[in-house]
């Protein structure tokens, strides 16, 4: 699904080999500054590797299209602008950003499994609320329902955690590991400990420069 | 109404409302992404534009619109490369261009009073063919950020969310500013360099204040936009005030009192 091999950027990564395959629960560790982060940029194309190969399904990355098939959930994304003007609902629709259009409507499909989803990380009720009010634990689930609306192959996420209390964490990796277990989501998960996490994944990648 | 039988009340404020919602629009986006200045930086690049229309005996409008455009590019371009931090670019050009703008003013000794109904804008300076104008551009407008509003919603809300779920984030960027940039250049001659900024982001900050959906945002604000349009041009127009200045004090008086509302509930 996801395979890396002799890729290299600037100081921060050398020689870096890995493989994720379909159903992987992966923990990405490593301490902060470590470059855990900086690899996943390079996987989603946000920064350009000096050397090596990176494919996503089976295909260069430098032909890589179908961004579609990967959900995101960004390391700062409980810490969002608290005035942004939306609500709940508004930012997980963002989910099928791509291919929203004035010909594209959205699908009853598309809306009950949007229903489905916030049922589920049981945020249904909050959906018209402004995004700014909610808890961090409640932004975690928006943002991991919005990454999942696109019903993804593969769902990358880059310490979500920070900032979120611990019985919120305790039910965030419930429901990662229900979502791998049964639904067969790939996940990649990154973090600097794997606490636990460790009982829930299949594959550890660490990543340290200081190894450079 | 008396003012309805002057056909430039007719124009003005036919042009002044679309130009509201379309200040109101293309503000949202602008307000949310931290880019306030943007607005204020194109107003003044029209400036310069219109300063080389005078100097070179051409259409002020075209000419404003042609260098905001280039300039809106150009900001875009040095804000990509992420070399100088964006509220620093867009001083650079606010304070450059202005200052052009002067220079070629005095050497063509065409300061005159055509030039300070650009400043404040002036409402009998709106023609049909302005009117045409501006229509055409706002069904364009709408078209594209109608097509296009999620995925500009998500680009305002994070933009590195945007770039890895696989929207060209660049290419919209890149269209928005030049929109922006239009939207400017068209709108000086009613609204004023010096005050269509402020019609572009008083009424959205306002809006923000009563924490609503993006949206339902977008309506109170242009709500906003077109009450204080309309009623600053009939003001204007009976009380004989100036009327991108009248306007722009009602987009403030609306923010004093939704900012009161807010307090107080």
């Amino acid at each position: 699904m996801v395979e890396l091999k002799n890729v290299s950027y600037k100081t921060i990564l050398c020689d870096i080999s890995l493989s994720i395959d379909e159903g992987d629960y992966v923990a990405i560790i490593g301490p902060n500054g470590g470059g855990k982060s900086t690899l996943l940029k390079l996987i989603l194309k946000r920064l350009k590797k000096d050397k090596g190969d990176i494919s996503l399904f089976s295909t260069p990355q430098e032909h890589f299209k179908a961004y579609n098939k990967i959900g995101y959930v960004a390391q700062n994304s409980v810490q969002i602008d608290t005035n942004f003007p939306a609500t709940v609902e508004e930012i997980i629709l963002t989910g099928l950003a791509y291919k929203r259009s004035f010909f594209t409507k959205i699908t009853n499909n598309e809306l009950q499994y949007m229903q489905h989803l916030m049922h589920t990380f049981d945020i249904l009720e909050i959906k018209n609320r402004p995004i700014g009010d909610l808890s961090g634990g409640q932004r975690q689930r928006v943002m991991i329902t919005r990454a999942l609306l696109n019903q993804p192959k593969l769902l990358i996420l880059d310490e979500p955690n920070a900032g979120i209390d611990e019985e919120s964490q305790k039910r965030f990796y419930t429901l990662l590991n229900t979502l791998n277990k049964i639904e067969q989501l790939t996940i990649v998960f990154v973090t600097h400990d794997l606490g636990r996490l460790k009982e829930d994944v299949n594959k550890v990648f660490h990543i340290n420069k200081v190894l450079c | 109404m008396e003012m309805f039988e002057y056909t430039f009340m007719i124009n003005a404020l036919m042009a002044g409302s679309i130009i509201a919602v379309l200040a109101s629009m293309f503000g949202m986006f602008v307000v949310v992404k931290r880019y306030a200045m943007l607005s204020d930086t194109l107003a003044h690049v029209s400036l310069l534009g219109v300063a080389i229309g005078f100097l070179l005996n051409i259409s002020t409008i075209y000419s404003a619109i042609i260098v905001a455009l280039g300039v809106s590019l150009v900001i875009e371009y040095i804000r990509n490369y992420k070399a100088v931090y964006s509220d620093s670019i867009l001083a650079i050009f606010l304070s450059s261009s202005l200052a052009l703008a002067i220079v070629i003013v005095s050497v063509s000794n065409s300061f005159n009073s055509s030039l300070f109904d650009y400043l404040f804008g002036s409402i009998v300076a709106v023609s049909r063919e302005d009117i045409v104008s501006i229509l055409l551009f706002a069904a364009l407008s709408l078209i594209f950020m109608g097509n296009n509003y999620q995925k500009m919603l998500l680009i305002s809300f994070d933009e590195d969310l945007a770039y890895s779920s696989g929207i060209r984030v660049r290419f919209l960027n890149i269209m928005f500013v030049s929109l922006v940039a239009i939207m400017i250049g068209l709108s000086i001659k009613i609204i004023g360099a010096l005050l269509i900024g402020a019609l572009m982001i008083i009424p959205v900050s306002a809006a923000i204040l009563f924490k609503q959906g993006f949206f339902i945002t977008w309506v109170i604000a242009l709500s906003m936009a077109v009450f204080s349009v309309i009623t600053g041009l009939t003001l204007s127009f009976y009380v004989a005030l100036p009327s991108g200045a009248t306007i722009v004090l009602l987009t403030l008086i609306l923010f004093c009192l939704s900012y009161l509302y807010k307090k107080l509930i």
